[in-house]
This record gives structure tokens, C-alpha cells and sequence, in this order.
């Protein structure tokens, strides 16, 4: 496996302060600093503090940046970051995500989960683990869990939509309920995502007090309530003692937690924060003490300004690209898409956005995987896209019978290309300049490129009101299923409608798989033919930065959607602060 | 008067509606509020767009749905929220105070800097002093509000750094948990109230201090004021039983009519400092595009104000014998 | 203070020749004001101070060497010869991105001040005019945009139409008129019953007439007050929008937006956070100056205190 995150450059001085003209990879920024120095090397475990180092008592105040309106994590409302942030101080869960973006066995929780054979799966639990009222934590959970989330058991269930559920058969429980084993009809590649941290455990004991667990309406009552009321059970080291909706979320030490560690906190705050910008004062002003803000020039700097407070950013799930819209006919033409995103400069608009806040950040040079992710293969160099070669550019639409090449563009048909539309989501700067960037590489081309904000992304890329767009995905941690929602023609979220019966097949082949290193080079194979017809151009990993007072221990980054609290538990306040 | 009352309400009733109607129907172009169901990625099955466009009556034509809401509002139910769990009448209740302790302590504050300094200058006109107020108040009035509020930020972390100990916070209306005792709770609520405070209240103090010195000019340079100053009565009884009084009725009305501008400057500083009150709640439903949550908030502040500007025109009566109403 | 307006009424029209009775008086009359304004020390400071920077902004801003929104090889440079106010992530010149900010600004602004001036005054001046129903009708909608919070109302709308220049204006516009509205009845109800109104009622004029050669040339001074100061608030409310998310977009570029990108740089680039800032105080300050003086120089009652 490849850790590209890991490759983490530590402090510079006070130069860094002014940024270079030259930004990239002159070691003028910094990315990790102080607590967070070994993130570098040891980015699963660091700012790590012996337990004998450690205070007991205290209180950390870490800020979310949106309120918790459900509480549900696995229905489609409250199927959002900030919640699923909340949810892991307080729902177990037989997998978490590492920072390295790994899933690992949750042991407190878990004594094994192993795929048998290629359809099913056995969940052994912990003799001890308990819910906060005593209550074994046992397979009846992970069958009304797998419930809750079936398509067939529960139609009335509001989910996210997380992938996979669709082909789960059973749950039996055996071994007093201890040991729970699950069947599916089709091998699922991404098997381990099943109760893991975005879809944890909810109460089955709880459940069956709101609804009968018996029938599907019973289920639904039961998720829906869920959703409603803030929590009052807990199998995870923290209960919830208090939630003041809109401005924060008190957590305290789970009681009856069966952890090995047991939470060295008095309380965990999180604080509904929702205006970014005011984070890093907040912070300089010790109102909180953790924040994980969406990095930007002046966020990295201010933070940097601040006495005894540490930050680290890593690369995230999140990738930036840009979409062609084949509903425009002239964008039909392949030999226009590639000659377009040949023109694209990778390097020049990293320089000009993250990179000046990150010199790590590199162009993404796969649809499919990121590069701490196994199975990450470079299908983009190769095909001289995003390299901003403009001659190689317009010697392709030559090539191809375009004429005017270089002043205004004509198509082979002797239709003047029109002017074109580049939308982006209102307010958001950096993907402005990646707009007016994009602009003006194809300008050379002789193509016109108005820059037109939106207000309602979702609308506009459903709607298919624009020719290209600039919008990031977030990589699940389930690539195979992820892969087919964004690439299968009859997919929704194949907003550009790139339609490939070749490709549509390998990516329902490899998301169904038993064997996960074919259904890796299937992927690949696909993604090397997409990325060759030039309909989605991938440019960066977007940065994550956590920033920490310097009494905080055992915090550290995690930029996947677990987010930094996949260790809550752990977190403490350094002894003598 | 009590007939004038009643008229001004049931005028201003109808308009209430038929800008309500408008409000609601901007409202429902404004904008599709499932885009972030629609921008989930795995994205969640159609039947639960569908249900969710249901909940929110999307399918109904405008008017329907316009007078179904109306209707609920009357039985104290302001219609589905974007957010399912969310109760918007339940929502404005709460935050109706919060933002109430801001505006009221803003105004006060507001109120007796204005008068402090407006009389002072009305009374030293031309003076080095008038100058220098005038500048100042000026410079408030031409200052966005959100700039002000950023370098306030900035000093009040300044100030706690020259002090050595955490007095004036920039985020939310306390702590949270909040500290043990009454003596350290009340600090911290003032703690927290300090910035938001001086920020909201500058730019209405600036508007009022040239209004009372205008108005007080204008007292002290009239025929009556001038007759007791001839009359030998002692300048300051002049001054503060006659002319001052005189001066400060139609300050009753301005306040109550600057109330909408007030609730409008509160959008703003509840977004920087973070308190969780109505102008925030405006803010959240207008990015989400929750129709019911905008009309109802717009709905529900029209209210507040004409009822303010009610009173303030009732109090001018009582207050000023030569008022009459028709 | 509506006896405040006497001064600029000026004598009943001879019959005979009324234009040029009424040129002649105008033209003193606007001598008078004129004077009386050019004492006005802080109004004439601020107007030079003004008409300088507009002419930074038109003049000076096509002719510098960077384009709005021009991306230059500097990113985040400070202050220097090159760029005399810095760049910004990007690299785009802050010189040349405050200048078409202002420029913006100030269309936006002086759309905002005429649209609803002109509006507000004939809405106003009819209500006066013809008092009665028509007058309660005509204010009570007034009435009630006045107490809809403006931020509130501008945010919900600007979201609907999106962030070009001219919209925006069009927004703050359709609620500002109201307020013109009411200053402008004010000023109509105290005239409506003067002698030179009912002496030219008396001699056959029509209610246009009236209305527009009479009333409304009355009621200038009061409106051009009103109207300079709209610009410095329009500017204002802009900014605010900007800084909810509301305001102008790009393509186009305004001092509110910019200040709005700017707001976490304050310690971090200062010169970001600094300039645009300035200029909204400068515009804003020096129009609020401007007025302050024209309302002496129509008034001079209301502030001079008779020793």
C-alpha cells in the first residue's frame, strides 16, 4: 500500500508565513507541526501520550460545523459527517476506519468477523460488551441492524442508501447470541463496510420498544424514532448526557463501557460552530479546544499564529474534478473532450489553490481509487489529459477536422463551436478559481468559457444545466459499489449520462466479487477506458486540517468520513495542563 | 385613540397577508429543497425523494399549499420543515429570546450613549467636542458591520491576552457546561454578551446621538425654551425639565421604527458571534431553501414590529398632548 | 419638524409669465444653497475626497496595468510597487480587484439611490397629495415593507435571483423606496396646504401639474438628502448581503464581496481585509458628509442655534 498522506513535511519557520510566488513543493508551507510533528511517519498513531502521562478529569470542546437535526446515521437525513462524527463516541461498531483509511476490527467490540466463504459472514462478540443499561450487545443488534438498512425487510425505512444490503439473505444468532452469522445471496466486495463506523450498531432491545420488530412497519416506527430523539443508550466509551440542539452535544464516560481503555475525560463537547471562519479564533481564545476546519490559506496561517496550538493536515476522501455534460452534442465528440482536458494544467492550478496551504498535494491520477487506498493505479498520465500540453491539445483537434483552431473553434461539421458554460457551488473561492482557470486554458483553444455560479448543485448537475462542472466526490470507503453509483450508465449519479455497456459490466463484475484482487484490476481496466474517453478529469485529493490546543492528547486526523472522533474514547488531556 | 388602533390593525392585516402570499410564493421558487438528499453520495432511492417531496407538499400546487399553511398557522403550526425533525414554530419560540436579551440590551445601550452624547453635543454645538462626536458617530455609520465585528473579535482576544484570564469569549451566549456559581455564570453570560453587544449597539447609537442633538437643537432654539431661559429660570432646569424632555418624545418613535433595521443587524451579528437566534435561524432556512421556515420567520417578525410601531405611536400620545388622533 | 421647509418655498408665480418668475427664484434660490453648502467645510473635504476616488476608480482603475480578475504569477504578495495592495491566493491584483469593486459598488449603489428616489418620491408625493383612502392604502404598503427587516428580505430575494450587479440593485431598490416614500409625503403634506399651492389650485392647474412642477421641486431638498444618503447605505446593505453569501458573484466583483473573502485574513494578509474595507468606509463616510452638508445648506433652521 501506497501512504500518500503520510508524506507530510514538518514546521518551517516564521518565512512561512509570506508564501512564496513559487508555492509548490518549495517546502513553504507546513503541514504538520508540533503534537501532530510524527503524523508523518506514524500517521495511525500519532500524538499518541502514555496512559501514565495522562490527566484524569478535564474537559475537550471540539467543534462540528453542523447542527444534528436526526440522529438516525444510517437514514438518508441523518446520514451526514457531523452526525456520524457524534455517533462514534456512543454506537459500537465491528469496523472502524483509520486515518491511513484502512478499516480495522474494533477489538473492544469484536473477537473476530471473517468472511468464511464468499457469502457469508461470522460476527463474534465480546462476552463482555453490554449497552449502557446492562443489556448484552448481541446478534439480535446485528439483525435489526441489517434490517433497518434491507430494502425488503424495511421498504418504509428512509436509508442512506449505503450500498450492499440489497443481497443480505440472514442474520442467525448462535452461541447465546454471542456469535452472529450472516448470509448473502451474491459475494460483495466491500464486505467489510457492513457495521462499520458509518453504519454502526443501533439497540435492538431499544428498537423494540418503539415498533414491532416483526413487521415492517414495526421497523419503520422504530427508525424513524431513532431518528427523532436524541440518544439515551450507548454501547461506545461515552454516553450522551446532555444535547442543547444547535449548540453543542455533552458527552460523559460510559459506566458499564467494556473497553479496554476507559475514557480519561470528565466530558466531550461537541460544539456546533457553523461558520468556519470563526473557528481558528475560537480556538486562539481556548473557547474550544479541537477543530477540523476545511483548509484554506488563512485558516492554515492564523492557526499557525497561535501559541501552543498544533496542526496537521492530511489528504482527504474528498477529490476535486471537473464533469463534461455529453448532453451537449459538441461535447459528444471525444476528440474535443481530450483536446480540452490535455489543455487543463493540473500542476498550474494546484499551485494557484491548495497548494498554497499544502505543497503535498499532488494530481489525482485515478477515478477509482486514492492513492493510500490499495489497488491505486495511475490510468491518468498516460493519457496526457490534465497535462497542459495545449500543442498536444490542438494538434488532437486537428487531427480530429476541427479548424480555427487556436482562435475560434470549429467543428468538423463546419459548425463554430458555441460558447460553453463551467458551474460551480456559489461562494466556494477555490472552485471559483478552478472555474476561471479552466476558462482560460480553453481560451487558447479557441473555445469560450463563461463562469456561472450556482446555488443549488444538486439541482443543476440533475437537471444537466451545464457543460462542465467543478464538484469534488467523496471516495467511500466501499470503492466498488462507490464506482458503480458514479459510473454505471443507468446510474443517478452519473449526472454527465456517460453511457459504456463495456465499462457498465466490468464495474457490476467487479463490485460482486469474492476475489478482491480481480475485482481490483477489473476496476482498473474500467477506470483505464473512462479516463480514455476523457468524460471526468480527476485533479486533487482535497486537504483536511485538524488543529489542536497543545494540552490535547491522542487527537489526531482521520480524512476519512469517520472523521477525527474514530478514537474519541482515547481522548485526554496531557498531565500538568 | 383606541379606535385608531383597531384601524391601523385591520389595515395593516390584509397587506400582512398578501406579503405573506408573495413571501411564500418567492419562497417556493427560490429553490429545490432536496438538493442535499440530491448531492448525497451513495445518493439515497427515489422513494425516498419522493416521500420527502410528499412531507413537503412539493407536489401541490402553490395556492393550495399556501393556504394550508395559513390555515395551520393559525392553529400554531407553521407548516413541514426542511429538516424533518425540525419544529419551526417551537424553533422561533426559543430563539425569540435569545434574540431579544441581544436586541434589548443593544438598545439600551444604544439609547443612553445616544442621548448621553447627543445632548452634550446639542448643547456645546461647534465645539471641538461636537466635532469629534460627530466624526465618531459618523465613521459607525459607515462601517459594515461584520468588519467592526471581526476587529471587535480581534480585540477581545487582545484584551484577554493583556489581562491574562479568559473574560470576553466570540462564540455562542454562554459556556457550555456553564461555570458552577452565580457570581462566575453571571461573568460569563456577560462575557459572552460584551462584542455582540457593542456591535449591534454602535451603529444604532450612531444614528440616534445626531438624531437627539438634532432634535434637542431644535427644542433649545425654540420659542417656549427661549421663554423660560428670559423668564430667568436656571439654565440647567431649562435644560433637563423643559427641552430635554421635549426633545426625547420623538426618539420614542424612531427607536420603535428602527426595529426592523435592529432584527436586521441581528442577522449579522448572530451569524459572526454564533448565537443561535432568530436572525441565524433566517440565514439557515434561506440556504436551505425551507419555504415554510422563511415565511413564517418574515411572517412572525412583520408582527413584532408592527405591533412596536403600534405602541411607539399609542406612547407618542400619551407623551406629546399636542397629538391628536383622528 | 415639517415648518423646517419653509425657507426654500419660494413666492407665488406671477399669472403672467410663471416659468421664467419661477427661474428667477429658482436660480437664487439655488445660489443660496449653494453658498451655503460651500462653507460646509466637512462636505467639501469629503466631496474632493470623493471625486477623487471615483476618479481612482474610472479613471485610474481601466488604465492600470492589471484587469479585474487578471491572474498574475504573484499569489498572496503583500503590498508592494507591483501591487499596491497586495494579490490575492490566486495571484489577481488587489489594486485592480478594489478599483472594479468599487466601480461595481457604485453602480450598485447609484441604481439603488435613483431607482428608488424616483419611486419613492412619486409614490410618496401622490399619497400626500390626494391624502384620504387612497393615502392610507398607498402607506400602509409602505408601511409594511418598512417593517420587514431589509437584510432579511434582500438575503431571500438575492438567493432567488443570483448575484449580477444590476439584481442585486434591483433588490435593495424595491425595499428602500418605501423609505423615500415616507419623507416624501412628509414633505408634500406640509406644503399641500402652503398659499402658493392653493394659489395655483386656484388658477386652474391640474393635479400633475401640480405635483410635478410644484411639489416635487420643493420637496428637492429633502429628496437630494435622502438620496445621497441611500448611496452610502445601499453600499453598506450590499456588503452585508456579500457577507451572508447573498451579494454580487463573480464574474462581477464588489467592495462587499471582497471584503467578504477577506474576512479570515486579518492577521494573516492583512492587506486583503484592510483596503476593500476602507474604501466602503471612505465612500460611505464621505457621502454621509456630503449629506449632512446639503441638509444645512436646504436647512440652515435646523442646526443653527439662534444666540
Amino acid at each position: 500500500m501506497r501512504m500518500k498522506a503520510a508524506a507530510a513535511v514538518a514546521v518551517a519557520g516564521a518565512s512561512a508565513l509570506l508564501l512564496s510566488a513559487c508555492g509548490v513543493g518549495g517546502g513553504g508551507g507546513a503541514t504538520a507541526s508540533g503534537n501532530f510533528a510524527d503524523c508523518a511517519e506514524n500517521i495511525n498513531n500519532c500524538n499518541s501520550v502514555p496512559e501514565d502521562q495522562l490527566q484524569q478529569g478535564g474537559t475537550i470542546t471540539f467543534a462540528i460545523e453542523k447542527n444534528i437535526p436526526n440522529w438516525n446515521v444510517v437514514s438518508a437525513d441523518g446520514n451526514v459527517f457531523e452526525t456520524g462524527m457524534a455517533t462514534q463516541a456512543y454506537l459500537p461498531a465491528a469496523f472502524d476506519t483509520q486515518p491511513d483509511l484502512t478499516l480495522a476490527l474494533n477489538t473492544d467490540l469484536m473477537v473476530s468477523a471473517d468472511l468464511v466463504n464468499p457469502t457469508t459472514i461470522v460476527y463474534k462478540i465480546k462476552p463482555e460488551a453490554v449497552w449502557s443499561d446492562g443489556t448484552p450487545i448481541s446478534a439480535d443488534d446485528f439483525a435489526y441492524s441489517w434490517k433497518m438498512q434491507s430494502p425488503t425487510e424495511c421498504p418504509e425505512c428512509a436509508t442512506a442508501g449505503n450500498g450492499g444490503w440489497d443481497v443480505v439473505q440472514d442474520v442467525v444468532g448462535s452461541d447465546g447470541g454471542k456469535t452472529a452469522t450472516m448470509t448473502l445471496s451474491h459475494p460483495f466486495t466491500d464486505w467489510q463496510n457492513y457495521f462499520s463506523s458509518g453504519q454502526p450498531l443501533y439497540p435492538a432491545h431499544i428498537a423494540a420498544q418503539h415498533g414491532d420488530l416483526n413487521t415492517p412497519e414495526g421497523i419503520a416506527a422504530s427508525f424513524d424514532w431513532f431518528g427523532k430523539n436524541p440518544p439515551t443508550y450507548s454501547g461506545g466509551p461515552y454516553v450522551v448526557e446532555n444535547w442543547q440542539d444547535n449548540q453543542a452535544l455533552t458527552l460523559a464516560p460510559n459506566p458499564r463501557w467494556y473497553g479496554a481503555t476507559k475514557p480519561k475525560l470528565d466530558q466531550l463537547i461537541m460544539r456546533v460552530i457553523t461558520d468556519a471562519t470563526q473557528e481558528p479564533i475560537a480556538l486562539q481564545n481556548n473557547e474550544v479546544q479541537v477543530i477540523y476546519p476545511q483548509p484554506q490559506v488563512d485558516i492554515v496561517q492564523q492557526i499557525q499564529q497561535i501559541p501552543n496550538v498544533s496542526q496537521n493536515q492530511q489528504l482527504g476522501i474528498q477529490w476535486e474534478h471537473y464533469d463534461f455534460n455529453l448532453r451537449n452534442p459538441f461535447l459528444q465528440d471525444k476528440a474535443l473532450r481530450q483536446a480540452m482536458y490535455t489543455a487543463v494544467n493540473r500542476e498550474d492550478i494546484i499551485a494557484k489553490t491548495v497548494g498554497q496551504f499544502n505543497p503535498d498535494v499532488q494530481p489525482l491520477n485515478s477515478l477509482m481509487f486514492l492513492p493510500q487506498m490499495e489497488g491505486y493505479t495511475d490510468n491518468v498520465t498516460a493519457t496526457g489529459l490534465g497535462s497542459g500540453d495545449v500543442e498536444r491539445a490542438k494538434q488532437i483537434l486537428t487531427d480530429a477536422g476541427y479548424t480555427g483552431v487556436g482562435e475560434k473553434l470549429v467543428a468538423p461539421s463546419g459548425e463554430a463551436v458555441p460558447d460553453m458554460r463551467i458551474r460551480y457551488t456559489v461562494g466556494n473561492a477555490i472552485r471559483q478559481n478552478e472555474s476561471e482557470l479552466f476558462a482560460g486554458y480553453m481560451k487558447q483553444l479557441g473555445i469560450n468559457v463563461a463562469v456561472e455560479p450556482t446555488d443549488d448543485l444538486g439541482t443543476t448537475l440533475s437537471a444537466g444545466d451545464y457543460d462542465i462542472m467543478v464538484f469534488a466526490w467523496v471516495q467511500s470507503p466501499a470503492p466498488f459499489a462507490n464506482a458503480q453509483q458514479t459510473f454505471l450508465s443507468s446510474s443517478g449519479n452519473n449526472f454527465g449520462q456517460y453511457k459504456n455497456p463495456r465499462t457498465d459490466a466490468m464495474l457490476n463484475e467487479a463490485a460482486s466479487s469474492a476475489d478482491k484482487a480481480a475485482a481490483t484490476a477489473t476496476l482498473n481496466e474500467a477506470d483505464r477506458i473512462i479516463m480514455e474517453d476523457a468524460y471526468v478529469l480527476p485533479l486533487y485529493q482535497k486537504p483536511t486540517l485538524i488543529a489542536a490546543q497543545d494540552t490535547v492528547a491522542n487527537v489526531r486526523g482521520n480524512a476519512s468520513l469517520a472523521g477525527p472522533t474514530y478514537n474519541a474514547g482515547e481522548w485526554a488531556l496531557r498531565a500538568g495542563s | 385613540m383606541l379606535l385608531y388602533a383597531v384601524r391601523r390593525i385591520v389595515i395593516s392585516i390584509p397587506i400582512l397577508l398578501v406579503s405573506s402570499f408573495i413571501v411564500f410564493w418567492l419562497g417556493t421558487l427560490s429553490g429545490n429543497p432536496l438538493t442535499p438528499l440530491l448531492l448525497r453520495n451513495p445518493p439515497p432511492p427515489q422513494s425516498v425523494l419522493d416521500a420527502e417531496a410528499a412531507r413537503l407538499h412539493l407536489d401541490e400546487p402553490l395556492v393550495p399549499r399556501y393556504l394550508a399553511w395559513l390555515g395551520g398557522v393559525f392553529r400554531g403550526d407553521f407548516g413541514p420543515s426542511v429538516i424533518a425533525t425540525q419544529d419551526i414554530g417551537e424553533e422561533l419560540a426559543t430563539r425569540f429570546w435569545v434574540t431579544m436579551r441581544l436586541i434589548i440590551v443593544a438598545m439600551i445601550v444604544a439609547l443612553v450613549l445616544a442621548v448621553l452624547v447627543g445632548v452634550y453635543t446639542a448643547v456645546k454645538q461647534y465645539s471641538k467636542s461636537d466635532y469629534a462626536a460627530t466624526f465618531i458617530g459618523f465613521l459607525f455609520l459607515a462601517m459594515p458591520s461584520f468588519w467592526l465585528a471581526i476587529l471587535l473579535k480581534q480585540g477581545g482576544i487582545d484584551f484577554n491576552t493583556i489581562v491574562g484570564d479568559q473574560v470576553i469569549y466570540t462564540i455562542g451566549a454562554s459556556s457550555i457546561p456553564p461555570p458552577d456559581g452565580l457570581l462566575a455564570r453571571v461573568a460569563d453570560v456577560a462575557g459572552h454578551m460584551v462584542l455582540p453587544t457593542i456591535a449591534l449597539a454602535l451603529i444604532s447609537y450612531a444614528a440616534w446621538s445626531r438624531f437627539t442633538r438634532a432634535s434637542m437643537l431644535e427644542t433649545l432654539n425654540s420659542d417656549y425654551v427661549r421663554l423660560a431661559r428670559a423668564k430667568g429660570l436656571p439654565r440647567r432646569t431649562v435644560m433637563f425639565r423643559h427641552a430635554l424632555r421635549t426633545a426625547l418624545i420623538p426618539l420614542t418613535t424612531v427607536t420603535a421604527l428602527d426595529m426592523a433595521t435592529i432584527l436586521g443587524g441581528a442577522v449579522i451579528t448572530e451569524t459572526v458571534f454564533q448565537w443561535r437566534g432568530l436572525g441565524d435561524f433566517l440565514i439557515e432556512s434561506i440556504r436551505q431553501f425551507d419555504t415554510y421556515a422563511v415565511t413564517s420567520w418574515l411572517l412572525i417578525s412583520a408582527t413584532i414590529v408592527i405591533v412596536l410601531n403600534l405602541v411607539a405611536d399609542l406612547l407618542y400620545g400619551v407623551l406629546d398632548p399636542r397629538i391628536r388622533y383622528a | 419638524m415639517p415648518d423646517a421647509i419653509d425657507t426654500t418655498h419660494p413666492r407665488p408665480a406671477a399669472p403672467a409669465d410663471p416659468d421664467r418668475e419661477f427661474t428667477v427664484e429658482e436660480r437664487s434660490q439655488a445660489q443660496l444653497v449653494l453658498r451655503r453648502f460651500l462653507q460646509h467645510r466637512a462636505a467639501m473635504v469629503s466631496l474632493v475626497v470623493l471625486v477623487l476616488l471615483v476618479l481612482l476608480a474610472y479613471v485610474v482603475g481601466p488604465l492600470w496595468r492589471y484587469d479585474v480578475g487578471q491572474i498574475t504569477p504573484d499569489n498572496s504578495a503583500p503590498p508592494s510597487l507591483a501591487h499596491p495592495f497586495g494579490t490575492d491566493a490566486v495571484g489577481k491584483d488587489q489594486f485592480a480587484q478594489v478599483l472594479g469593486g468599487t466601480r461595481t459598488s457604485l453602480q450598485v449603489s447609484v441604481m439603488v439611490a435613483l431607482l428608488a428616489t424616483f419611486v419613492g418620491t412619486l409614490w410618496g408625493s401622490i399619497a400626500g397629495y390626494f391624502g384620504g383612502w387612497v393615502d392610507t392604502i398607498m402607506m400602509r404598503i409602505a408601511d409594511l415593507v418598512l417593517t420587514l427587516p431589509l437584510i432579511a428580505v434582500a438575503a431571500m430575494l438575492a438567493h432567488n435571483l443570483g448575484g449580477t450587479w444590476y439584481l442585486i440593485g434591483l433588490v435593495i431598490a424595491g425595499l428602500y423606496w418605501a423609505y423615500v416614500s415616507r419623507v416624501a409625503r412628509g414633505v408634500v403634506l406640509s406644503l399641500r396646504e402652503k398659499e402658493f399651492i392653493e394659489a395655483a389650485r386656484a388658477l386652474g392647474a391640474s393635479n400633475t401639474r401640480i405635483i410635478v412642477r410644484h411639489l416635487v421641486p420643493n420637496a428637492l431638498g429633502s429628496i437630494l438628502v435622502n438620496l445621497t444618503i441611500l448611496v452610502a447605505l445601499a453600499i453598506l446593505l450590499e456588503t452585508a448581503l456579500s457577507y451572508l453569501g447573498f451579494g454580487v458573484q463573480v464574474p462581477d466583483t464588489s467592495l462587499g464581496l471582497l471584503v467578504n473573502e477577506a474576512q479570515t485574513a486579518l492577521t494573516t494578509r492583512p492587506w486583503l481585509f484592510y483596503f476593500p474595507g476602507l474604501f466602503i468606509i471612505i465612500i460611505a463616510l464621505t457621502i454621509n458628509f456630503i449629506g449632512d452638508g446639503l441638509r444645512d445648506a436646504f436647512d440652515p433652521q435646523q442646526t443653527k442655534v439662534r444666540q
